[in-house]
């Protein structure tokens, strides 16, 4: 609940999700800390949002879950990217970069 | 793919764990954030409390959740029923009602759906039997030959006749079903031995050693399963067949129990030679490719060959191909069909009390609906919510139609005359089951849907500012009522009018004078075996030695004859008259039947002219016969028959005997049907010494079991060896004759009992509302003036229009349906008018009794209490 923090456009929080999970397994909370400090605390995952698109994820077969420990001895659920997972990850990438490219483009001429 | 799937499912059947496993990872986010917090400086308490707002409300959390697990759909469905339910136990009286009206319906329509099922619509038990065909008569070994020789449509020709052979290697001597046919036969129909071999074709040859296959149920009962019984001898009419296997236990021919099978070659060597022994059913298998018009044009041609080549037997005849299941089938079918029709009617008036129900149930929870809607529920999920509960109660019903059908059914199979065609087979199977689970979600969508869109449409501010409560919504539903009424009317009028003509045909038939007095008669019949009586002079003596016998009891008169009327039994000649041409094949046909001792007197058939047969009549007298009121008609319209000479077309030379007398026409075929022209001769005078077979009818006021038991004693006097089989009253066989009269009028009796009680509940349930509905306006009558006589006759005035109209709309579809039935009638025409009256008066009144008690209610209103409601 940062005051800077911005709400996440339709469809990107899936691709933050894969990039972040391209590092290695995770589970829920740890991908939420890592998108907030990498984005240096602009973006702020709400649980609210993440859990649903994590499962909404495994559903598609991009990640998939198991349970595992976490460092202090709890059981968590570790989520990690599939195969399929880690195609759909280059394609947003590269969809998203030419995008942010287009629309960098059209702010500056216009 | 397949993972969404398999995700979605897990997600649906084991929802706890998965509802879990969610509560575990969104404890452990939580449970860091606090730990971050407090991590960061923040008191514990503080940390918690802003983790909570962060958070949300857990439940709403979840919520989102199972959307993005994709199981909405049937977790919501899952939810309307279980709401369904619980509001549906809430109002037993409602459910109660509903399911039973609808197990009604649907109950009715499974058990006729059954019969249907098996007799018209299930395959015959045989290997490709759609090209299994038959003729339209009996046939001769001969011609079958010959057909199977110039065929080119069928692969294979089969034939089978049943023969009643005597078995003394029992207890007690008894009478066994033999199926005679032929190696073809056993072919076509894919007979299979459960042990040992089938009969072939080394075997189906004139002299061939006598052999024989056991039917399961024989093998079991006399054998008692002993697989050694293959390859032992047993004794049938005198003659030793070696048994060489025994038949599979679901081997089933059309219309004949058997006990054991062979060939005609073997157990009635010299008929099987005759070309003039039409005893023979045939069975055709049609080759690949070849259709039945085909066949059916080459049988002609074979026909008209043999008609050249053999024109003493076969002149004049022309067989017509069909297929087996047709020619077993028959007139059952249009029957079955009516039965589906009549209650597919009963169904109809049990979904429009369902639709009615549903009705006066929307209307008093329209506070119920309008608050859901209120609360933010689109009028497709409210929809919804009341399809659930409508097809919730249709598949109750649809369940305990089921178990009304199973009970039903054997009821109905008792009473179902034996000769019904595959009777046996009639059974509740899967293909049953999806008929009426089909049946059941059909009514509970489409009966559901009417009320439930009429539910939601009236708005919601409307009910929940108690506008609604007389005027707008309620007035089109009324309507809708009224409809209702008019329908359910119209629909119970139909099979009642059926129900009505079958009632007159029946009492028509069940008064018809049989040409016999059937009282205090005891029938029995015996076949004496060729092996000790193959000659004339010791049948002779069997038959006045037994008949003597039978006479010198007191108080017993007894004869016999050959053909008993309503046996079922008939042969018949071609007729020769003395002095008239004759003409191979269109000679007029004659029924033969053989007597002995007063039979005439005996079965009280009236003498017309001339003389019965006498003392003098012996076997070296002139030979005699009797001939009835039919042949008269036939033969002599204009002449007097007496004293002319009749003898047989087909003997060489004719041995001509005298007509002494004419009797009465007895009904020998049926009570519906007219005695064919016959003459009566004497067993003692016969030629036939095939004719070994004869029926005692006994006359005495003696108790018949008794009777018999003494009858039977004086027959194994004179040959232990014997066994008498069809012991009846002469009454019980009259009787049987009417049992599918019976079976018919029963059956179509129920179902219009129930679519006119359904119907009375309807019309009750309208006429009970709608004075509900009116209550106030009949309080406001009352208190200017109105007398209970106008009360009265206002609201049966209102059904009486509605009755009245849908008496009129029944009697014209009964008047365009009943003519389908008038195979099934006797001596009523399809539109008897008495009939049609006397349906529509029955039914009118019990229209408006069934208004009459909501009426008196209505004079109970208080006007004062009726005024203060508003």
């Amino acid at each position: 609940m940062t005051a800077s923090a911005i709400d996440l456009p339709q469809g990107t929080l899936d691709l933050l999700i894969l990039r972040t999970l391209a590092l290695g397994p995770e589970h829920g909370w740890a991908i939420s800390e890592r998108i907030h400090q990498v984005s240096s605390k602009v973006l702020q995952v709400h649980q609210g949002s993440l859990y649903p698109a994590l499962h909404r994820l495994e559903r598609r077969g991009w990640i998939s879950s198991k349970w595992g420990t976490s460092d202090n001895n709890r059981r968590a659920k570790y989520y990690e990217l599939t195969k399929t997972g880690r195609k759909q990850l280059e394609t947003e990438k590269s969809e998203w970069k030419k995008l942010a490219a287009a629309v960098a483009q059209v702010l500056e001429t216009a | 793919m397949l993972f969404d799937v398999l995700i979605r499912l897990r997600s649906l059947f084991r929802r706890k764990q998965v509802e879990h496993e969610l509560d575990d990872e969104l404890r452990f986010h939580f449970d860091k954030h606090v730990a971050k917090l407090v991590a960061h400086g923040t008191p514990h308490n503080e940390a918690l409390r802003q983790s909570r707002l962060a958070f949300g409300t857990p439940d709403s959390i979840k919520e989102e959740h199972r959307d993005a697990r994709g199981t909405q759909l049937v977790e919501t469905l899952a939810q309307d029923v279980r709401y369904a339910l619980r509001v549906l136990a809430k109002s037993p009286g409602f459910t109660a009602v509903a399911i039973l009206t609808l197990a009604l319906g649907i109950g009715a329509n499974t058990a006729i759906f059954s019969v249907v099922n098996s007799i018209l619509l299930r395959p015959l038990p045989y290997p490709d039997a759609a090209r299994i065909v038959t003729t339209d008569g009996n046939e001769s070994m001969p011609d079958l030959d010959d057909i199977r020789a110039q065929a080119e449509s069928f692969d294979a020709v089969g034939s089978r006749s049943m023969q009643r052979l005597d078995y003394t290697g029992g207890r007690e001597p008894m009478e066994v079903f033999v199926i005679a046919g032929d190696a073809g036969m056993y072919q076509v129909l894919g007979a299979r031995p459960e042990l040992g071999r089938m009969i072939g074709a080394q075997d189906d040859t004139f002299g061939a050693a006598p052999v024989v296959v056991l039917s399961h149920a024989f093998w079991m009962s006399q054998f008692g399963g002993d697989p050694g019984a293959v390859g032992k001898q047993i004794n049938l009419s005198g003659n030793l067949y070696t048994i060489v296997g025994v038949m599979v236990p679901d081997f089933w021919l059309p219309q004949h129990h058997a006990d054991a099978y062979s060939t005609l070659r073997i157990v009635y060597p010299i008929e099987a030679k005759e070309r003039g022994v039409h005893v023979l059913t045939a069975f055709m298998h049609l080759k690949p490719g070849v259709i039945l018009d085909q066949a059916q044009a080459e049988m002609s041609a074979i026909d008209a060959s043999l008609a050249k080549a053999h024109p003493d037997h076969d002149a004049g005849v022309h067989r017509k191909l069909v297929p087996l299941l047709d020619s077993i089938v028959g007139d059952t079918r249009a029957v079955v069909l009516i039965f589906f029709g009549a209650v597919g009617l009963v169904l109809l008036i049990a979904c429009v009390n369902f639709a009615n129900l549903l009705l006066a149930r929307a209307a008093s929870r329209q506070r119920e609906i309008a608050i859901r809607s209120a609360l933010g529920a689109s009028s497709s999920r409210l929809v919804a919510q009341m399809l659930t509960e409508s097809v919730l109660l249709s598949l109750a019903g649809g369940t305990a139609g089921v178990a009304l059908a199973y009970v039903g059914l054997r009821g109905l199979l008792a009473l179902a005359p034996r000769d019904l065609p595959r009777l046996s087979t009639i059974a509740i199977d899967g293909r049953v089951l999806v008929f009426t689970v089909g049946l059941s979600l059909f009514t509970g969508v489409l009966f559901g849907l009417l009320p439930a869109w009429s539910a939601t449409r009236s708005s919601a501010g409307d009910t929940l500012k108690e506008v609604g409560r007389t005027i707008a919504g309620s007035l089109a539903s009324l309507r809708l009522r009224r409809l209702l009424v008019v329908s359910e009317t119209a629909l119970a009028l139909v099979p009642l009018v059926g129900a009505g003509l079958l009632i007159r045909s029946f009492v028509g038939l069940a008064s018809v004078p049989p040409g016999f007095r059937p009282d205090k008669i005891l029938t029995m019949s015996l076949s004496l075996p060729a092996s000790h009586y193959k000659d004339l002079p010791e049948q002779v003596r069997f038959r006045t030695q037994l008949l003597d016998s039978l006479n010198a009891m007191p108080s017993v008169q007894a004869a016999m004859i050959s053909e008993l009327p309503l046996g079922g039994d008939q042969i018949d000649h071609e007729a020769a008259i003395e002095g008239r041409p004759i003409i191979p094949g269109k000679n007029p046909s004659v029924q033969t039947r053989t007597v002995l001792g007063d039979y005439f007197d005996i079965m009280g058939i009236l003498l017309l002219q001339g003389r019965t047969f006498s003392a003098d009549d012996r076997t070296d007298s002139p030979e005699v016969v009797v001939v009835n009121q039919a042949f008269v008609r036939k033969l002599f319209p204009t002449q007097n028959p007496i004293g002319a000479r009749l003898g047989w077309a087909l003997e060489n030379p004719i041995k001509w005997k005298t007509i002494v007398g004419v009797v009465g026409d007895v009904k020998h075929f049926g009570l519906d049907q007219p005695d064919a022209a016959a003459a009566y001769g004497l067993y003692t005078q016969s030629d036939e010494d095939w004719k070994r077979w004869m029926t005692l009818t006994i006359r005495s006021p003696r108790d018949p079991s008794s009777l018999a038991r003494d009858v039977e004693q004086r027959i194994w006097a004179i040959d232990s060896a014997l066994p008498p089989t069809d012991i009846l009253s002469m009454n019980a066989v009259v009787s049987e004759t009417l049992s599918p009269h019976r079976f018919n009028l029963i059956l179509l009796g129920i179902f219009s009992i129930v679519a006119l009680l359904l119907a009375a509940v309807g019309i009750y349930g309208v006429i009970a509302y709608s004075v509900t509905q009116r209550t106030h306006e009949i309080g406001v009558r009352v208190a200017v003036g109105a007398q209970p006589r106008d009360i009265i006759e206002l609201v049966l005035g209102e059904s009486g229009r509605l009755v009245a109209v849908g008496t009129l709309i029944g009697l014209a579809g009964a008047f365009a349906l009943t003519r389908f039935m008038s195979s099934m009638l006797f001596g009523v025409t399809a539109h008897d008018p008495l009939t049609f009256a006397a349906v529509a008066a029955l039914l009118a009144g019990v229209a408006l009794l069934a208004s009459y008690v909501p009426a008196r209610r209505a004079l109970r209103v208080d006007p004062m209490i009726a005024l203060r409601h508003e």
